[in-house]
């Protein structure tokens, strides 16, 4: 047998009493939580672009490593030129030296003259 | 019914809180007319006290938007983490008011019939809220989550991150520990030879 208690009776009148009181929230509750939540909201994240250094900007200026490779080899064969000139560019440069040649760049012989580039 | 249309209908609470946390406007508007209400009632049930509810409400909804950009998705329902803290909050209030009397901050809940019912309304909702305070802080949580919200003992377990056994020997004993300290206020909040209302 279950003694009941009569005071367990009033315990659950004033749950029920407790459980009845549902308030709304007031306008101004309202209004200082959405304050709230504007005020720690996450602003959208903003990405900053981390700035090049100078060196790849200059590769990405002038088109990378491939073009870097092209560069090397101009500037081998613009040496071999200084060096050991074809005989057609021995013209030229006597230009800049004193003699006057008149050299025609869309000479057939001077772009087709196998001798220029084959005699180093 | 659709007075208002919510753009977020039908979202779970935690896609809001995760719209919330990517900048979206709308998101906490939504939540806090979802949520609000309800931590609102859980506040005002275990505290008695309208402001000291309100400012409680307000707290655990600030909780929230902190918490929304570490939320772990799948973890928890936001709902029952919102009980937790409420809860949380509510017996944190409740010990501050330990030796302290309520009378001195106690104010009148809404509107009721009469004065006279509104008063011992309040008058009752007081006293649980003082006899709640004198519980230790778990029995506290489990005897409001159980009995004053309505909550189901597995649910409780969850939000109280415990056994279901551990929730069913906490109620029972905050139960009858509330049910000794209250026997002797009976007469005075108007259970004596009345009928309970």
């Amino acid at each position: 047998m279950v003694m009941t208690n009569p005071n367990d009776d009033m315990l659950d009148d004033l749950f029920a009493t407790a459980r009845a009181a549902a308030p709304a929230p007031s306008d101004d509750l309202t209004a200082r939580v959405l304050a709230d939540a504007e005020a720690v909201q996450p602003q959208p994240a903003t990405t900053t672009a981390v700035m090049p250094g100078l060196w790849s900007r200059m590769l990405d200026a002038i088109g990378g490593w491939p073009a870097v490779s092209g560069l090397a080899a101009a500037t081998v064969a613009g040496i071999w030129v200084g060096v050991a000139p074809p005989s057609s560019v021995e013209d030229m440069t006597a230009t800049f030296i004193g003699d006057e040649v008149s050299v025609s760049l869309f000479s057939t012989d001077l772009l087709f003259d196998e001798g220029a580039w084959s005699d180093g | 019914m659709n007075a208002s249309p919510d753009p977020f209908a039908g979202a779970p609470d935690e896609a809001l809180l995760v719209a919330y946390a990517n900048g979206d406007g709308q998101a906490a508007a939504v939540l806090t007319a979802r949520l609000l209400p309800r931590a609102l009632a859980q506040a005002t049930r275990m505290l008695g006290n309208q402001t000291e509810a309100e400012d409680a409400a307000q707290d655990a909804m600030m909780r929230l938007w902190k918490i929304a950009p570490d939320w772990r998705q799948g973890e928890a329902q936001v709902s029952t983490w919102l009980y937790r803290v409420v809860a949380n909050i509510c017996t944190d209030q409740l010990r501050k008011r330990r030796g302290v009397s309520l009378d001195q901050v106690a104010e009148p809940l809404d509107a009721t019939p009469s004065v006279a019912a509104q008063m011992q309304t309040q008058a009752r909702m007081t006293a649980l809220s003082e006899a709640l305070a004198q519980l230790p802080e778990r029995q506290a949580q489990a005897v409001s989550l159980r009995h004053l919200e309505g909550l189901a003992n597995p649910e409780i377990a969850q939000i109280m991150d415990i056994s279901v056994r551990s929730v069913e020997s906490l109620t029972a004993r905050g139960k009858r520990a509330l049910v000794d300290i209250m026997a002797g206020r009976k007469a005075e909040l108007g259970y004596g030879d009345d009928e309970p209302e």
